[in-house]
């Protein structure tokens, strides 16, 4: 069974938030909801890298575990979904959650959260597939059409993959091979760090 | 002829060697230092065989990432609370902490206390009057006091009851109700607790004021903890407060405060506070609500069923001479002081149930 994951690798993005604004696009998310984000670590130091983040749909997902209402399902290819029907905005997924995925609308009364809102791995919801009703509570069903996450189909430099988990390793794996051979690699660049000979 | 040919054509093969020699020149000359570089690395290679102790630039990136040396605020486009942060550890000990200590050890405490109760009750039974009811009433708590109690008590439980529907409900209720039966009414009590909620400061406050005059220790309590409240060593002495009511009052006071200043920290949150800081507020509110809600157990007991003649003293404001006399002699003696002022005792010639018929000034 396939296993459905992100992942980003930190030498080839650049921070175009293109995912991000992919995402936005592709789920009509409400404003100040943000599914995916672009942090940069030492923004203008050397050694300046850049990582695109949102929902990692865990395995033993900690957001589910602390749920009080257990709104959270994982799907076959291992995507977490929640119902919004069941969630009740209490916000204890977002402490427990270490890559800050949930997010609540604040346009609730008395600065009350609202129904939780996160990357749904372009998987949609519990509603019917590709009814309206998914579409305007948890966005595109992309996976329903055989299609991966819109931020990673997109990604200009193919640092955002997504898909089974297998294949993304074979990708990182050859992506590794080939740079420590290449002699565009960093340790010839560098000259030769780490690299005996 | 000849000769001159001769002349021309070794001018012109010098010619040629030189633009030869020459574009060679051009040709190779650039190459020379490569050639001579390479000699020297491999002269170097050969004899230190070492890599140039010069780390890759994102060797770092991911100890950064798991804020394994210090917590890294990296930058981000999206605005908004720790957006910067990528992986934030302490999550994990916020669940550890909710779901494999506060829940387990919270349904442990107050089923404990519980089955203590009923025990002692089974083998106790209730505390009777000694010598029966004198009819002689007297002046217990003063309106102002049985309406913060009461509001007190009111909010404690709403609190209470919506809090513990939130901790247990989802193994409790989930059963009985189903996910979606259950989600009403977990959605209401997070609302009803997050509204309500704040009215749980007024109330600490109220009985802050009103109460803490009788309620600072002194050496009398030292021998009626000693004595076990009595219920080893015989009768034991007490002012208008007993050590144990004491006790109670101060855990109110510190729990409760604790439990309205992170529970405003939880409820408001706007203020642009962190997960870690809510993540401490919960582990806070969650120990302080529980031990409240057990002690409170102990407290109810006492008041009700435990002991005889305790309730109607914050229902009606009065309590039985006899009652006072028992539990409380050293606040007899003081009212017993006033008896020619008529401020505190009545006589009550009907009935030990009707009310007197003027209240005292304390109201």
């Amino acid at each position: 069974m396939a296993r459905m994951k992100f992942y980003c690798d930190a030498e080839r993005c650049i921070e175009c938030n293109g995912c991000v604004t992919a995402c936005k696009n592709e789920n009509e998310v409400p404003w100040g909801v943000n599914r995916r984000r672009v942090v940069t670590i030492k923004d203008g130091e050397p050694g300046e890298r850049s990582l695109s983040v949102a929902c990692m749909h865990c395995s033993d997902a900690p957001c589910a575990a602390v749920c009080p209402v257990d709104c959270f399902y994982t799907t076959d290819d291992g995507i977490v979904l929640h119902d919004k029907d069941t969630c009740i905005g209490c916000g204890y997924c977002f402490y427990a959650c270490p890559f800050g995925a949930p997010q609540f609308p604040s346009s609730v009364a008395f600065a009350s959260r609202g129904k939780m809102d996160k990357c749904t791995f372009c998987a949609g919801g519990p509603e019917e597939t590709h009814s309206a009703d998914e579409y305007t509570r948890y966005g595109a069903n992309r996976i329903a059409e055989g299609k991966l996450p819109l931020c990673a189909e997109m990604c200009s430099t193919k640092a955002l993959l997504a898909g089974d988990a297998d294949v993304l390793s074979d990708i990182y794996r050859k992506r590794v091979i080939n740079r420590g051979a290449s002699v565009l690699n960093w340790g010839v660049q560098y000259k030769k760090a780490g690299i005996d000979g | 002829m000849t000769g001159i040919k001769d002349k021309k054509s070794a001018r012109m093969r010098k010619a040629v060697y030189c633009c030869v020699l020459s574009l060679l020149f051009v040709l190779v000359a650039p190459l020379i230092p490569y050639v001579i570089d390479a000699h020297a690395e491999d002269v170097t290679s050969s004899k230190a065989n070492k890599p140039v102790a010069l780390q890759h630039p994102g060797i770092n990136l991911w100890n950064d990432v798991r804020q394994r040396n210090e917590v890294t605020q990296g930058s981000s486009q999206v605005i908004g609370v720790d957006s910067g942060i990528l992986i934030n550890k302490t999550g994990e000990d916020w669940r550890r902490f909710r779901m494999q200590m506060l829940m387990p050890y919270g349904a442990y405490f107050m089923a404990a206390t519980i089955t203590t109760i009923v025990l002692f009750f089974l083998l106790r039974g209730k505390l009777r009057l000694p010598g029966g009811r004198s009819g002689e009433l007297l002046c217990r708590f003063s309106l102002n006091q049985r309406t913060a109690h009461w509001f007190a008590v009111g909010v404690f439980w709403l609190l209470g009851i919506t809090g513990l529907i939130l901790l247990y409900g989802r193994f409790v209720l989930i059963p009985l109700l189903g996910a979606d039966g259950f989600s009403i009414t977990a959605s209401a009590c997070k609302e009803m607790h997050n509204l309500i909620g704040p009215l749980f400061l007024l109330a600490v406050l109220a009985l802050l004021v009103l109460y803490i005059k009788d309620n600072f220790f002194n050496r009398d309590d030292i021998t009626w903890i000693t004595k076990g409240g009595g219920m080893f060593g015989g009768h034991v002495s007490a002012g208008r407060f007993n050590a144990g009511e004491k006790t109670w009052f101060w855990l109110v006071m510190i729990f409760g405060f604790l439990l309205c200043i992170t529970g405003l920290v939880l409820d408001f949150s706007v203020f642009g506070q962190g997960r870690e800081i809510m993540a401490l507020s919960h582990v806070i509110h969650g120990i302080s609500a529980l031990i409240l809600i057990t002690v409170s157990f102990g407290h109810i007991y006492l008041g009700t069923i435990g002991v005889e003649g305790t309730l109607e003293g914050m229902t009606t404001g009065y309590v039985d001479a006899s009652w006072a006399k028992s539990h409380h002699d050293f606040w007899y003696e003081e009212m017993s002081a006033t008896v020619e002022e008529q401020q505190g005792i009545k006589k009550d010639v009907a009935s030990s149930s009707t009310k007197p018929a003027s209240s005292p000034a304390g109201d």
